[in-house]
């Protein structure tokens, strides 16, 4: 009997018992009670057609069905989910973008997001070797090489070091690097999803090379992770001693295992790569090592088959989240028009938005926080009739910086770069309120 | 009064004493963690420079290279490198650098044979990461170089030789210019309507069914996928034979033998990389069709195949999937498990 009571659909069941006895003397509301207690099960059916009509009842005059019944209690849910009506907001992958999902990315969900903060669950996913799951009793990090002494430390050493933290985007080169060669994507999450923007807690990497003492030879660091990938970055000293952080929480919680867990680097601004996961060993040296990841991969090939290398930096970018594909208008009249930008070089200084592909702009306002290297919020109240429109979105940043156009990028850098496409995106609003991804040269 | 007052300077001074002596001045170790020592250094120290720093004493063959290659690498990267399905090409691509679609591959654009070394040595194979002795290391690095005509088929790569193979892209890479474009802020007619040229996208390719109801798209996951790509084959195949498509709840009703059950955990950490999807030609896991021709053999053949490895029509089966660690019994438990769940 217990099991059945913590069914809420048993609960509500005799919730609604309770009620529909109300009317009745008091025998005949204990013997009606009784019936229906023991024929519970029976009774679901039966009442299903008169809670179909419930359903279509939960507005204005009448009272909505939650309001007369129970909700569950305090630790019913110890790790608390999203709403059952917001199953649709979760990470999305292009199947056909890889060969499998173990080696694979996947996107978030930008236009069902608010703020800057992205949710830990909906962070956008990138393994090379799949998620490890790692015991923090047995993580190390290492840090030997140019050194006075190498250092072993355990998780709860780490924790020691005074810990600060800080809202930064974190973003893949290849975001948006579909794009290069024409529209593909007829989604925001598949055109810029592979974006997000937490709070990470940690420990400066400045403050424990401070503590092994980095011999005056020493340049430059791998960092490499623990996963079946051991996936390896070389990172400038500079960068290293300027804001890199060796992080083990997000947004208040200990990090996500698909997110490095125990723990990762964060080079703010730079390309998501380079903030190695599952973070286990940093080398100092006096030369880069030119692994894979910053030869095969990660180098942005040009026009006359020479390839740029050490392309760190994530420029300024933005885009419009609403409305988007996923987001048609559906309502003329008054419209917020709404998107993030973001620079890795560092604050957000202007937004304007384009509603004719670029001819003429107006300035959009700055909302919430406007942090470096962080997310930021733009927006623009007007007004939409079902004229067509062709929506985009130019960022500055407190370097002058103005993010370019795609007919900019393409002369300098050609189709095949693959990486770093950080061009002014376009939105076709249709008279019927439809958005489609279009590119204007 | 004078004696309160005393009192609070007197407390104040000491409580900035205290501060003095707890703030640690900015030299100051934490002295946290333990030193490590050579040994455990020397197990973790696994990367490769340019110039050779970092590679093991040691050496193997193009020869040696080339048995080992095709038992464990050639299922995914192909027999000359050519790569299967969407898994990486290792050969082939030079001087396409510049075309339209340009082909990178470890002869046409890598710049350090280094990197491969150090590559295989930290990542592969694939489904068994840090598996590989040293000397295997340098047989299979070898042989790429080989099937990328880099070094002759008597070639014996060594910790001496390697940092002298120049590669064919070497001066190939170059500094990030960027900031490269400078776009202007301006506010009015910054662009001519006139000349503007507008393109949408290709239908069809975006994974969009999350959002347009009935849209004929791919699903936005890679199981979601396989999924969608075996309701389309069931229904293509119903509507040519007539029959109804068998719904997934009817087959799922399989009950596993102990020596199957004791197999799933192997397949989850070893074989379901391929075998969970179907990759470089492996028959997939509850594809009835792909197994049935392999059920009817005897189970000691097909227990062999895994064990010993296999060349067939679609792919390569390598021993043990590559896995060389797993006993023969863990393999054999693996096939039971597979072939129960695909009959």
């Amino acid at each position: 009997m217990s099991r059945i009571i913590k069914r809420p659909g048993t609960r509500e069941l005799m919730v609604q018992l309770a009620r529909e006895s109300e009317g009745l003397s008091i025998s005949e509301r204990r013997d009606f009670l009784r019936k229906g207690m023991m024929t519970v099960g029976g009774l679901a059916t039966a009442m299903a057609g008169g809670q179909a009509i419930a359903k279509d009842n939960n507005l204005p005059p009448m009272e909505p069905k939650w309001g007369k019944m129970l909700g569950h209690g305090v630790v019913e849910f110890p790790y608390g989910q999203p709403s059952q009506y917001e199953s649709h907001v979760v990470r999305r992958t292009v199947p056909w973008l890889t060969a499998e999902s173990i080696s694979s990315i996947s996107m978030s969900p930008l236009q069902d997001l608010k703020g800057i903060i992205t949710p830990n669950g909906l962070v956008f996913e990138r393994y090379h070797a799949g998620v490890p799951q790692i015991n923090p009793e047995e993580h190390r990090l290492m840090i030997h090489g140019l050194v006075d002494r190498p250092i072993i430390f355990t998780m709860a050493d780490l924790m020691r070091f005074p810990s600060v933290s800080e809202i930064k985007f974190i973003e893949c080169p290849a975001n948006g690097g579909m794009e290069w060669k024409g529209a593909q994507m007829e989604a925001l999450q598949f055109t810029h999803g592979m974006l997000s923007c937490c709070e990470w807690t940690g420990v400066p990497l400045r403050t424990l090379l401070e503590e092994v003492g980095v011999q005056p030879e020493g340049k430059w660091i791998l960092a490499e992770g623990a996963d079946g990938a051991h996936m390896s970055r070389s990172i400038p000293l500079e960068k290293a001693l300027d804001d890199t952080l060796v992080v083990y929480a997000q947004n208040g919680e200990k990090l996500r295992p698909e997110q490095g867990y125990p723990l990762r680097l964060i080079n703010p601004g730079w390309e998501g790569n380079t903030s190695v996961k599952w973070l286990r060993r940093l080398e100092i040296g006096d030369k880069p090592w030119y692994h894979r990841e910053e030869t095969s991969k990660y180098t942005d090939l040009m026009p006359d088959g020479r390839a740029r290398k050490f392309t760190f930096v994530q420029e300024t970018n933005s885009v419009i989240t609403n409305p988007c594909p996923e987001n048609p208008i559906k309502q003329s009249g008054l419209i917020e028009i709404e998107g993030v930008a973001w620079s890795g070089r560092g604050k957000i200084k202007q937004v304007d938005v384009s509603f004719d592909g670029g001819v003429s702009w107006t300035p959009a306002n700055l909302k919430g926080l406007v942090l470096e290297k962080a997310l930021t919020r733009f927006s623009l109240v007007t007004k939409w009739d079902g004229q067509p429109w062709l929506l985009q979105a130019r960022a500055i940043d407190e370097t002058g910086y103005v993010q370019p156009t795609l007919k900019q990028l393409r002369e300098v850098r050609g189709g095949n770069s693959i990486y770093h496409k950080n061009s002014i995106h376009t939105w076709k609003v249709a008279a019927n309120g439809e958005v489609t991804n279009v590119q204007i040269s | 009064m004078y004696r309160s007052l005393k009192h609070t300077l007197m407390a104040s001074l000491l409580g900035a004493s205290l501060v003095v002596a707890i703030t640690a001045s900015a030299s100051e170790k934490y002295n946290v963690g333990k030193t490590a020592t050579p040994e455990e250094i020397a197990g973790w120290d696994i990367d490769i420079r340019p110039d050779g720093k970092g590679l093991p004493i040691g050496q193997g063959s193009v020869e040696d290279g080339e048995v080992l290659y095709e038992q464990i690498c050639a299922a995914c990267h192909g027999l000359f490198g050519e790569g299967e399905g969407r898994w990486p090409v290792l050969a082939g691509g030079k001087g396409t650098l510049k075309d339209a679609r340009p082909t990178k591959t470890v002869g046409s654009y890598w710049p350090y044979a280094s990197t491969l070394y150090d590559y295989i040595r930290r990542a592969m194979p694939f489904t068994a990461p840090r598996s590989l002795t040293d000397e295997q290391t340098y047989q299979l690095t070898a042989y790429v170089l080989y099937l990328n005509e880099l070094v002759d088929d008597d070639f014996v790569l060594t910790h001496e030789n390697l940092a002298q193979i120049e590669m064919p892209n070497k001066d190939g890479f170059f500094i990030d210019p960027r900031p490269d474009v400078k776009n202007i802020r301006c506010m009015q007619a910054c662009d001519d309507p006139k000349t503007m040229t507008i393109e949408g996208t290709l239908k069809g390719i975006t994974p969009v069914g999350h959002f347009i109801e009935g849209a004929d798209a791919p699903a936005a996951s890679h199981e979601g996928q396989q999924d969608l790509e075996r309701e389309k084959a069931q229904a293509r195949q119903a509507a040519l034979s007539g029959e109804e498509v068998q719904s997934e709840q009817d087959a799922v009703s399989v009950s596993f033998s102990d020596k199957a059950l004791a197999g799933k955990e192997t397949f989850e950490n070893a074989c379901k990389v391929c075998h969970g999807s179907g990759i470089a030609g492996s028959p997939k896991l509850g594809d009835h069709e792909a197994w049935a021709p392999r059920v009817k053999q005897d189970m000691s053949v097909l227990v062999g195949h895994a064990i010993n490895g296999f060349a067939g029509t679609f792919g390569i089966m390598p021993p043990k999937g590559g896995r060389v660690d797993l006993s023969d019994q863990q393999v054999e438990e693996a096939v039971n498990y597979m072939v129960e769940s695909s009959k």
